[in-house]
Formats: structure tokens, C-alpha cells, sequence
């Protein structure tokens, strides 16, 4: 880069950005590499190789449960977060609104606020609300999922609201200007044109309610557990292949999600 | 969906506007605060063995963490993590998110993806990679022996290196990321300018790059730092029972003591001084800025 050795900074550069990627690739490597050892201890050299691994997990009750729930929640939660979070991200992006800028922060505050003291007040307002109402909140399905919305609300406002900053409104006066009404224009021009932030939002959510683990962990019932938390429970009793390719399903599953949706929007330009 | 049509009738415009933030806004401060306050509510009253949580307004619960060095100790050493790790994403992550916003390689979507996967897979799977990584007989010290460079195991399972680099890891792609962002939206041109002028690249680093990428920084380390400061996953997994920090103590006051006012006042404490430092850490770089 500098004047007399550009090439060898620009080595530079290269090497340590190649050393922090690798870096943090290198568990996601490692868990692969075990999934696919013969031997169940974790170690060093592999025995051999075998796919014996992949079958067990998708045979251990407590990782495919933990998967089916954690799905359920996700979409749920996503869906709630985006039928909330749109329609607020507009009004905020687009109207003045009393105490507007108190507002969006209180939207983005559950982004910030720590995993653990989210979880340890949820459970505490959960077992309010029981006691009051006597309806079952706690352990519930239900509960979780209104818990996992509140951590998708902000990635959705705070999306959607990143896009329609960049929007030029002139594009909607020239739509009305040639004759469409407000509806059309919606639907036609600015629906269209925030479509990436709101696929983004959606796939954000989404991921952020299926890894959560620390809210979670308060708020699972008996015999109802999410896949992180399962994965969590097992790694603290011992690590094995079967845990590492219940991993690797799952590295597999969202790496292919996260390219579909690069083809519709660019990951660079939303994250 | 369409009463937000921008160009609604003036002044019908402000009603429909306030309706749409209503229900978001009611739901975040129903979930969020309402928790909040009943959460404060329980880390006043009182802990009694055998009687569990008994109605009382007494601070003791604070008092008691902030009089027993084992506590503060928990604190100190948590605080400490969260700026080791912190301060490590940033050097480790400004290369990275410089090489990923500069790229014009074909690949960059992928090398993006390469970032951002690892952040979706959950913490607990990337703390099972470093622990297939440094048991006694792990992928490192297989390889160390095998070379003949140490004789016996290393011992890093369950100590503080062991937590520092898998939250690291688990940290650098959100300091990245937020680097990146901020450094794409800097002016090629301004870099070049600097070189013409005669800087050398530490000198362009300095006083262009730096200055111009602050609010990324700002944003990375306040991001990686609460992320650090309440990480539960990779201490619990890699610190083993005896590495204790704030998080797995709160969660242990409340599964395992049952003592939900003293877990309460942890929560609280921990919140407090994440929020403080974060703050301190804004004002500073906003009168740098002014």
C-alpha cells in the first residue's frame, strides 16, 4: 500500500483478514471434521472415517424435538415480528410521531439488551402473569414464542427502516404524478423497492429466534426443549460425534437458506 | 397496509402514522418493560431458606454482592473478558472488514456468507468446535505433541484462554460486519488523496480511515462488548463449573439456588454495568467528534 511496497502491504492486508476468516471458521471446521469420525471419543488422529454419526442424530428424540420446536417458534415469532415491525417502521420512517426518537429506541432495545437479564425478566413477568390470570404462561408454547417476538422486532424495525432510508420519494411523486393513487403506489413502487429489507428482516429474525438459547433457556418447559438448548444440555454431559453432526445438519441447513436468499438480496448490503 | 401510503390527506396522515407504531410499541413495552419492573420488584425483597421469596423492600441483596469478594470477583473478571475480547474483535476484525469492503472479487457475497454463517449456527455448536480443539488429546494438542513440541498435554480446556478465544471468535464477525458497513461507505478517493498528499498508509490510518470509520468502531465495540459481558454458552462449555461469570451466576441463582431476589439484583448489576460503560464509551467518542 505505501509507496515503496504497495504489493507487500497489500500481502500484508490479505494475510491477517485471511487469518481472522479463518479464525473464525476454524470451530465450524472442526465440529465437521468430527461428525465424520469412526470412533466416538474426540480424538486426535481419526481412527477412520464413517457416516454412522449422521444417523444417530437423526435418531436422538431430544435433537429432532428440539428442532421441530425451534422451527415452530421461529416462523411464528418471524411472522408476528414482521406484522408488527412493518407497519412501525414506516410510520417512524415516514411520519413525525410524538416522542418518535424515544420510540425507535425503546423498538431496538431488545437488540441490546442482555440475552441473560431478557430471560431471568420474561420468566419473572410469566410467573406474574400466571399468578394472576391462572392461565398456564409458563413452560407454554405460547410464551415462548411471544418472548422470541420480542427479540425479532428489532432486527425487523431496524431492517426495514435502514431501507426506506435510502428510498427516493421523488419515485412515489412521479407514480402520482402520472396518475396512481396511494394504494398502487404502495404496492407498485415502495412495497417492491423495501422488499430487501423486509427478506432480510425476515431471514434475521428468523435465524436470531432459532439460535437464541440464553432467553430461552428460562423459559422451556418440561419435555419442551429448543434445538440450542438441546445441543447445550448435551455438550455439557460429553462432546461426540452425533452432537457435532446434529451440528453440521444445521450449519448445512442455514448456510444453504442464507444463499438462496443472497440471490434476492445481497447479505453485504443489509447486514 | 395502505393507510401508510405517504400521501394520505394531512391531516388524517399523523392519526394513521400513530396507529401503526402503536400495537410494535405496546407489545416491546409490555414485554420488555413490565418484566423489567417486576424483575427490580423481586431483586428488593428478601431470600429465606426453606421459605423461598419473602415480600420485603431491602436493598441486602445488592448489599451482599457488593461485600463478598467472591462476587466481585465474578465482576472484575467478567469486565476484564468483555475489554480483552473486545479490544481483540477490533484488531483482529478492522483487516478483515477493510479487505471484505475494498474487494472487488466475485466471491465477495460468499466471503460475506463465510462471516455471517457462523454467527446463525449458535454459540453452544462453535464452543463444541474449540472443545473437539483443546481436550488433552484435541486436534491441538495431538498436533503439538505429534511435532514433538510438548510432551505432555496442554492444559486449556476450562481456563480463562480457553473462554477469551471462543468469545472471540464468537464476537469478531459482529465487529466485522459493523466495520465493514461504515468503511463501504467511505470514499475510495479520500484514501487516495491522503496517499497523494504524501501520507504513508499508518499516517492515512490514522487520520482518514480512523476518524472516518469511528461511529462503525463505536458501534462494533459496544456490540461485541455486551455480547462478551453476557455470554453464557462458551464460558459454561469452555470454562467448565469453576469459571464463573456474570451470566452463568444469574442463571445458577435462579435454577439451581431458587434465590430469584439475589438472581434479580445480579441481573440488575450486570445490566447497570453494561449500560454504564457502554455510555461512557458514546459520550467519549461523541466529544471526539464534536
Amino acid at each position: 500500500m505505501s509507496a515503496g511496497s504497495p504489493r507487500l502491504g497489500r500481502y500484508v492486508l490479505n494475510g491477517a483478514a485471511a487469518l481472522s476468516l479463518g479464525f473464525i471458521l476454524l470451530p465450524l471446521i472442526f465440529v465437521t471434521w468430527l461428525s465424520f469420525f469412526r470412533q466416538e471419543i474426540p480424538s486426535f488422529p481419526p481412527e477412520g472415517y464413517s457416516l454412522q454419526w449422521f444417523a444417530a442424530a437423526a435418531n436422538n428424540k431430544s435433537f429432532i424435538d428440539g428442532f421441530v420446536l425451534s422451527l415452530q417458534v421461529g416462523i411464528v415469532a418471524t411472522l408476528i415480528g414482521l406484522v408488527l415491525g412493518v407497519p412501525a417502521s414506516l410510520a417512524l420512517a415516514r411520519h413525525r410521531i410524538p416522542l418518535g426518537p424515544g420510540v425507535s429506541t425503546l423498538l431496538l432495545l431488545p437488540l441490546v439488551m442482555p440475552g441473560i437479564v431478557l430471560g431471568t425478566s420474561t420468566y419473572v413477568f410469566q410467573i406474574e402473569v400466571e399468578l394472576a390470570t391462572e392461565i398456564p404462561v409458563m413452560g407454554s408454547l405460547g410464551g415462548l414464542i411471544a418472548a422470541h417476538t420480542l427479540v425479532v422486532i428489532p432486527w425487523v424495525v431496524r431492517l426495514v427502516t435502514a431501507s426506506l432510508a435510502g428510498f427516493d420519494r421523488t419515485i412515489e411523486e412521479a407514480a402520482q404524478n402520472l396518475g396512481a393513487g396511494p394504494i398502487t403506489t404502495f404496492w407498485r413502487v415502495t412495497l417492491p423497492s423495501i422488499r430487501p429489507g423486509i427478506v432480510a428482516a425476515a431471514l434475521f429474525g428468523f435465524v436470531t429466534s432459532f439460535g437464541n438459547l440464553e432467553m430461552s433457556l428460562f423459559l422451556v418447559g418440561p419435555g419442551r426443549t429448543t434445538l440450542p438448548i438441546a445441543i447445550l444440555q448435551y455438550l455439557e454431559w460429553k462432546i461426540d460425534p452425533t452432537v457435532a453432526a446434529a451440528s453440521l445438519i444445521q450449519i448445512v441447513l442455514i448456510g444453504v437458506a442464507m444463499i438462496v436468499t443472497d440471490r434476492y438480496v445481497k447479505l453485504s448490503r443489509v447486514v | 397496509m395502505s393507510t401508510a401510503a405517504p400521501e394520505a390527506v394531512a391531516g388524517a396522515r399523523t392519526n394513521l402514522a400513530g396507529l401503526l407504531v402503536v400495537p410494535a410499541t405496546l407489545f416491546v413495552a409490555f414485554m420488555l418493560i413490565g418484566p423489567l419492573a417486576i424483575l427490580f420488584r423481586y431483586s428488593l425483597n428478601k431470600f429465606v431458606p426453606g421459605q423461598f421469596m419473602v415480600d420485603a423492600l431491602v436493598i441486602e441483596n445488592y448489599v451482599k454482592f457488593f461485600t463478598d469478594a467472591y462476587y466481585l470477583n465474578v465482576l472484575a473478571r467478567t469486565v476484564r473478558v468483555a475489554v480483552l475480547c473486545t479490544l481483540a474483535c477490533l484488531i483482529l476484525g478492522f483487516p478483515l472488514a477493510y479487505v471484505l469492503a475494498r474487494t472487488q472479487s466475485r466471491f465477495k457475497n460468499l466471503l460475506v456468507i463465510a462471516v455471517v454463517l457462523p454467527l446463525f449456527v449458535g454459540n453452544a455448536v462453535r464452543a463444541a468446535g474449540w472443545m473437539t480443539a483443546f481436550g488433552s488429546r484435541g486436534a491441538l494438542n495431538a498436533s503439538l505433541m505429534g511435532m514433538g513440541l510438548i510432551d505432555q498435554p496442554l492444559e486449556i480446556m476450562y481456563t480463562e484462554v480457553a473462554v477469551l478465544i471462543g468469545i472471540i471468535a464468537v464476537n469478531l464477525p459482529f465487529m466485522v460486519l459493523s466495520l465493514q458497513s461504515v468503511i463501504e461507505g467511505i470514499p475510495r478517493n479520500v484514501e487516495e488523496a491522503a496517499f497523494s498528499l504524501g501520507a504513508n498508509p499508518a499516517a492515512m490510518f490514522r487520520r482518514v480511515l480512523w476518524p472516518l470509520a469511528l461511529p462503525g468502531i463505536l458501534a462494533g465495540t459496544i456490540l461485541t462488548f455486551i455480547l462478551a459481558m453476557n455470554a453464557y454458552a462458551t464460558p459454561v462449555l469452555l470454562g467448565g463449573p469453576k469459571f464463573q461469570m456474570m451470566g452463568p451466576l444469574v442463571y445458577g441463582q435462579f435454577a439451581q439456588q431458587n434465590n430469584w431476589p439475589f438472581g434479580g439484583a445480579i441481573s440488575f448489576i450486570l445490566m447497570t454495568a453494561t449500560i454504564l460503560l457502554t455510555v461512557a464509551a458514546h459520550f467519549i467518542v461523541q466529544r471526539r467528534n464534536r
